[in-house]
């Protein structure tokens, strides 16, 4: 009996020794315990750098949580219990984040560098006006090719994909809506149909590329690729950005007929605590410097336009992550379909997934 | 007989090898100067010393280890009285009816436990964070504790309680004196089993844990998006020497323990066989 309350109270001082040692170490970082800023974004999403510049600026402490899905976070936030003073969804989720009034209004008149972002990211679909989101990323979907296995000209298109040549050569991303909308758009319509028929004949053109799908998979595709063990793979500019990065011999191409444009964005949420400090992150973000700084260590591509000087010259012309007008007008942002819709997508990709 | 001998030692090999190789080769990569495990490019320590100027991770390892070391603390406590109420109990029907709620918590999901604490925890208007974190582990180690402890209580021969209450001893006297001591091990292993557990659990930590808080496998995971950084092969290496300084502490005192009783019974048998 003794030896056990020894142990009990010894445990319990062990954790309180830790517990004091963790707050010391925090409270290092923390000087005012009002100041604190709660983020809500990607792992490994921004700059570590600008946190502690905006901190050293402001006097801020911010506290930095991560998810990584869409879907996580927004059950995070609907459930409550949480006070998050910005987090980063994608273009569909802001949209269901507004409807099912999740976030709060953004005042841009208390943001002075609103006028940065480039007007072409401005008043989509998700966000008319953008009353609730800033723009913080955007990127496409497109193809990446390995330059010893594959000509560029092979693979500027769409349909060349379905060019016999690539027998078991092409890893696909793993969601309905890429894969689909990719067959939607060679066939001319759009990417966000809720035509059954149209998702249907969709399907049925996928079903033709089986014998060039080498797998279709999510994270894998980086290996894979990274490694030279696939040819070819149908992912997101983010992605592609990331390979390239560890594989001089890959290539990122958006086809100019058309393809997904997608955007992170700053949301504030409703149940957000410290608004102020939110709106001075916000502006900290956009200012053209920490935005170019902080596009240059993710390598996604900046909605900043006055970011874009700041960009070194072979970032601001890569045509493969700023493409050019011409194909920018052709791209599309998903909308938040319906629910039976979405339905209608997942289980026809389903179908073609099992036909393998 | 000698082949047969052969052969299971070669199994036995066979088995650690498939256990450790994935370690090794963690722990091989961490010393990697290159950023990936597709290649080894050269020995450095330099994801050792990212890792150790890294606050929010050191601040993460440590508030991991306060969860598990207090959960499993608590959930011992509990566990270990809920026990010895289970096994009072006269009616074996009741006995069985409770040690079957106890081991449905044993089998059901983590994700079902993680969904069904996010739900209630928010119904209740709690603030998501460590305390949310904390009780809901503490709560899935309670039936792991019981169901080490219990064993240990049916093993002890109730010979030995009455004798204790026939010498005179009041209830308090037979559960400190007599059932706690005897029973000892059970619950250092009910302890152990719910610190492990603690530490490692995902799923739960997951759904009920709010902002400011993580722990180690919910920052891993989160981190994994952009591919795994060696800074966490530093980590898990560090933890790794740990455990196994820790595995070989216990061995040792064990022995030393063990040795010393061995010496005590001599010496206090001496006398007496005089």
């Amino acid at each position: 009996m003794k030896k056990l309350i020894a142990i009990f109270v010894g445990i319990l001082a062990v954790c309180a020794v830790i517990a004091g040692l963790n707050h010391q170490m925090n409270a290092k970082t923390t000087s005012n315990e009002k100041k604190v800023l709660n983020i809500y974004n990607w792992g490994d999403y921004i700059d570590p750098d600008l946190i502690t510049k905006f901190e050293k600026q402001t006097g801020y402490h911010v506290v930095y949580e991560t998810f990584d899905s869409n879907e996580a976070m927004l059950t995070k936030i609907k459930q409550g219990g949480t006070s998050y003073d910005l987090t980063v969804p994608s273009d569909y989720t802001v949209q269901r984040m507004i409807k099912s009034g999740l976030v709060a209004k953004i005042d841009k008149s208390k943001l002075s560098n609103y006028k940065n972002i480039d007007s072409r990211f401005l008043n989509l679909s998700f966000d008319p006006n953008n009353d609730y989101s800033i723009p913080y990323f955007w990127g496409t979907l497109g193809i990446v090719y390995n330059d010893q296995f594959v000509q560029a000209d092979q693979v500027q298109h769409w349909d060349q994909l379905w060019n016999p040549a690539f027998k078991k050569s092409i890893m696909l991303t793993d969601s309905a809506r890429d894969m689909l909308g990719v067959a939607l758009i060679t066939q001319g319509h759009s990417m966000n149909t809720t035509n059954y028929s149209e998702l249907k004949s969709a399907q049925e053109k996928l079903n033709l590329l089986m014998p060039n799908v080498k797998a279709v998979v999510a994270d894998e595709i980086k290996m894979y690729m990274k490694q030279n063990e696939a040819k070819i793979a149908v992912t997101y500019s983010g992605e592609a950005s990331e390979m390239m990065s560890y594989n001089k011999h890959l290539h990122y191409v958006v086809p100019d007929e058309g393809s997904n444009m997608w955007f992170d964005n700053i949301v504030i949420p409703k149940t957000a605590k410290h608004k102020a400090a939110a709106y001075d992150f916000i502006n900290f973000m956009l200012e053209p410097k920490n935005a170019a700084q902080n596009a240059e260590y993710i390598g996604y591509s900046t909605p900043n336009k006055a970011a874009m000087k700041y960009l070194p010259a072979d970032v601001r012309n890569d045509k493969q992550f700023y493409p050019a007008e011409s194909t920018v007008k052709n791209l599309e942002v998903y909308k938040d379909l319906p629910l039976k819709v979405i339905g209608n997508y997942n289980d026809l990709f389903l179908e073609f997934k099992m036909s393998k | 007989m000698k082949a047969k001998f052969k052969l299971s030692n070669l199994y036995l090999v066979f088995v650690f090898i498939v256990i450790y190789l994935p370690i090794a080769y963690l722990i091989f990569y961490s010393f990697n100067t290159g950023a990936t495990m597709d290649k080894f490019t050269g020995f450095s320590m330099k994801h050792y010393t990212t890792l150790l100027s890294d606050t929010r991770m050191i601040s993460i390892v440590l508030n991991t280890v306060v969860i598990a070391l207090l959960s499993s603390l608590l959930a011992t406590l509990i566990g270990t009285l809920g026990a010895l109420w289970i096994n009072q109990l006269k009616r074996r029907s009741a006995k069985n009816a409770v040690l079957s709620v106890n081991n449905v918590l044993m089998v059901s999901p983590d994700v079902i436990i993680g969904a069904s604490f996010l739900i209630f925890f928010s119904f209740l208007g709690f603030k998501l964070g460590f305390t949310s974190v904390l009780l809901s582990h503490i709560a899935f180690s309670i039936p792991i504790v019981v169901l080490m402890v219990l064993p240990k209580i049916n093993e002890m021969p109730r010979t030995m309680i009455d004798a204790a209450y026939d010498l005179g001893a009041s209830k308090w006297q037979a559960l400190s004196r007599v059932i706690l001591p005897t029973i000892t091990p059970g619950i250092f292993a009910g302890y152990f089993m719910a610190f492990t557990y603690s530490l490692d659990d995902f799923a739960v930590t997951f759904f009920v844990t709010g902002n400011g808080f993580s722990t180690l496998s919910i920052e891993i995971y989160s981190r994994a998006r952009q591919g795994v950084d060696l800074e966490v092969n530093a980590l898990s290496t560090l933890m790794f020497l740990v455990s196994l300084l820790l595995v070989v502490g216990y061995y040792v005192l064990e022995r030393y323990g063990h040795s010393r009783r061995v010496n005590r019974n001599k010496m206090m048998k001496g006398p007496n066989a005089q």
